[in-house]
């Protein structure tokens, strides 16, 4: 059987609040599975536990309890990130390095050395069409090639996970769209995706697979196709149609030479889901 | 997916952390300070022209291993204080820390980064120091032969050697070993603090405390023991302020080399190894309050 990439089993996150008698539960009793070559979108609002959840499979922050295995090993181990790849939301790289120097460092962290660390480092380089900026320091970066670079990084040791907090915050369109066109590529070459983003309407695009949280509780999961069908309607899809025609489309369809293109079940938006199942959400979140 | 077999412990890892910490700190120009050192040096020559030569290697000895004492200090505070924070504010330390990177590696990495600045920077400043002593010893030398043309070769002799010994002496080098030991122990101690300071601010300003704490204990230690004596529970207790404060002022062996006095191999390496022995402890508890972190 299949290893999943990601596995989170009754996964919780309390942060004592210094000074108070309160504590604060940032993920409640999660569980969810990412299968190997799936893109993955965490939603949620702010504060709904999206980055506590990343940071905890990455072994940035420690589980209050529960387990996450990344491809089968605890996360906690050290060894359990060769096969990670990470761009945290909004990154500030060190200025003073240049593109290039920064791909180095960061493969030198992963053993990478001498002719192959410079084959990779060339080959992403192109790959987050930054060989113009190469030997220009990051500090004259724009955010949009920050990302980028930043991208870059998170694939340096070619992972078979990669993990994207937010990739195309504060991102402008047209670079929001060259991140999505390389999420699409690492799909493509079989490494999985798991990201948290707000950008619903990009996420509906890119992902197989969701995974709605609010108050650091999973309130929906599934495939997107699935979570976003209505089970008890109809949509029609006309072509041609004259407003006649739509007044007695149900009684005349098969007496009109209007044409019936598509029948299939309609679907809501994944922003309408995402609003209606975070408006619904349970508990409060200080224990 | 490259296969690589995940190491526990791996010297490149540490080797590039150490690399891009040296980098960081040199191109945030750190290194000015040296521009300071030597104007305090040649400030200094220009006023002890009117000394006696005795009297001008000794306030030269005296003001440069001193400047370099303070100097190395106030380096390592400031440059290691810096790091972490910077690391956290930046999110840098989340890219390098969810690579296959165990935090002991990254805290040993940032300060072998440290400690190569310090060794570099304490290298420029002995190498002005002596210098400047050579140069000033040859300029000496040939005014004394100039004046002593006239007398017999042995008292010539006495004022050539009386000149040399009060210029170099081998007992500099191990005094700036011990410096370059006291800094490291600094900045292994401000990594510590700054494991869980809340700002870099934070840290410098303990720090000072510490340092003046640290050159000021051993005189309170000797009071307290005369007046409370010397049992167990005293001793454990000055034990635990020593752990805490460490006892500065044994790594001030400048006064002694000023004044000519041969540092006793027993003592030098009693001090390196207490050195070594600190930076190693503060290291070690960097560790066990970052190990566990939430990041």
């Amino acid at each position: 059987m299949t290893e999943p990439a990601v596995t989170v089993q009754n996964l919780t996150k309390v942060f004592p609040i210094p000074f108070r008698r309160t504590k604060l539960v940032a993920v409640r009793g999660l569980n969810l599975e990412v299968a190997p070559g799936q893109v993955y979108g965490l939603l949620g609002p702010n504060g709904s536990g999206k980055s506590t959840t990343l940071k905890i499979i990455l072994g940035l922050v420690t589980a209050s309890a529960g387990t996450t295995k990344i491809f089968g090993r605890d996360s906690r181990e050290v060894g359990s990130r060769e096969a990670v790849g990470f761009l945290p939301e909004n990154p500030y790289f060190y200025k003073y390095l240049t593109g290039a120097e920064t791909l180095r460092f960061y493969g030198k962290l992963c053993g990478l050395r001498g002719k192959k660390l410079q084959a990779r480092t060339d080959e992403l380089l192109a790959l987050v069409s930054l060989e113009e900026a190469s030997d220009r320091r990051l500090g004259g970066y724009s955010k949009g090639m920050l990302q980028r670079i930043g991208l870059a990084q998170a694939l340096i040791q070619e992972p078979k996970l990669v993990v994207l907090d937010e990739p195309t915050a504060g991102v402008d369109p047209a670079g929001s769209r060259e991140i999505r066109d390389l999420i699409l590529d690492l799909k493509r070459r079989g490494i999985t995706v798991l990201l948290s983003s707000h950008l619903l309407a990009q996420v509906q695009e890119i992902c197989d697979r969701v995974g709605i949280l609010a108050n650091g509780v999973l309130v929906r999961e599934g495939r997107v196709e699935d979570l976003l069908a209505i089970e008890n309607q109809t949509e029609l899809i006309l072509e041609n149609a004259t407003p006649e025609v739509l007044g007695q489309i149900s009684a005349l369809l098969d007496q009109t030479k209007t044409r019936l293109v598509e029948q299939r079940r309609p679907q809501t938006t994944l922003e309408g889901l995402f609003l209606e199942a975070t408006k619904t959400s349970p508990a409060p979140r200080d224990s | 997916m490259a296969e690589l077999q995940h190491r526990s412990f791996s010297l490149g890892r540490i080797a590039a952390l150490t690399g891009n910490t040296f980098t960081e700190l040199v191109r945030l120009k750190v290194f000015y300070f040296l521009l300071i050192f030597a104007l305090l040096l040649i400030g200094n020559s220009l006023f002890m022209a009117r000394l006696s030569f005795q009297q001008e290697f000794q306030v030269l000895k005296d003001v440069s291993l001193g400047a370099m004492s303070i100097f190395t200090s106030l380096l390592a505070i400031v440059a290691t204080a810096q790091l972490l924070p910077r690391d956290l504010e930046d999110r840098t330390i989340y890219t390098i820390l969810a690579k296959p990177v165990p935090r002991y590696e990254y805290l040993i990495g940032k300060l072998a980064g440290v400690l190569l600045l310090l060794g570099l920077s304490i290298l420029a400043m002995s190498a002005l120091f002596l210098a400047l002593l050579f140069v000033r010893e040859q300029m000496l030398m040939s005014e004394t032969l100039r004046e002593t043309a006239g007398l017999r070769p042995e008292q010539v002799q006495a004022a050539i050697r009386s000149l040399e010994e009060s210029a170099f002496n081998a007992n500099l080098l191990p005094g700036i070993v011990i410096i370059y030991l006291k800094a490291a122990l600094l900045a292994a101690l401000t990594l510590f603090i700054s494991t869980f300071a809340s700002s870099n601010i934070f840290t410098i300003v303990v720090m000072v405390f510490i340092y003046f704490i640290g050159h000021l204990q051993a005189t309170a230690r000797e009071y307290w023991l005369q007046e409370h004596g010397g049992g167990w529970l005293a001793k454990t207790f000055l034990a635990l302020v020593a752990l805490a404060f460490p006892d500065l002022q044994l790594f001030n062996l400048v006064d002694d080399i000023v004044a000519g006095t041969a540092i006793p191999p027993g003592l030098f390496a009693q001090t390196a190894v207490l050195g070594c022995v600190y930076t190693s402890v503060y290291l070690f508890f960097a560790w066990v309050s970052f190990h566990g972190k939430a990041l």
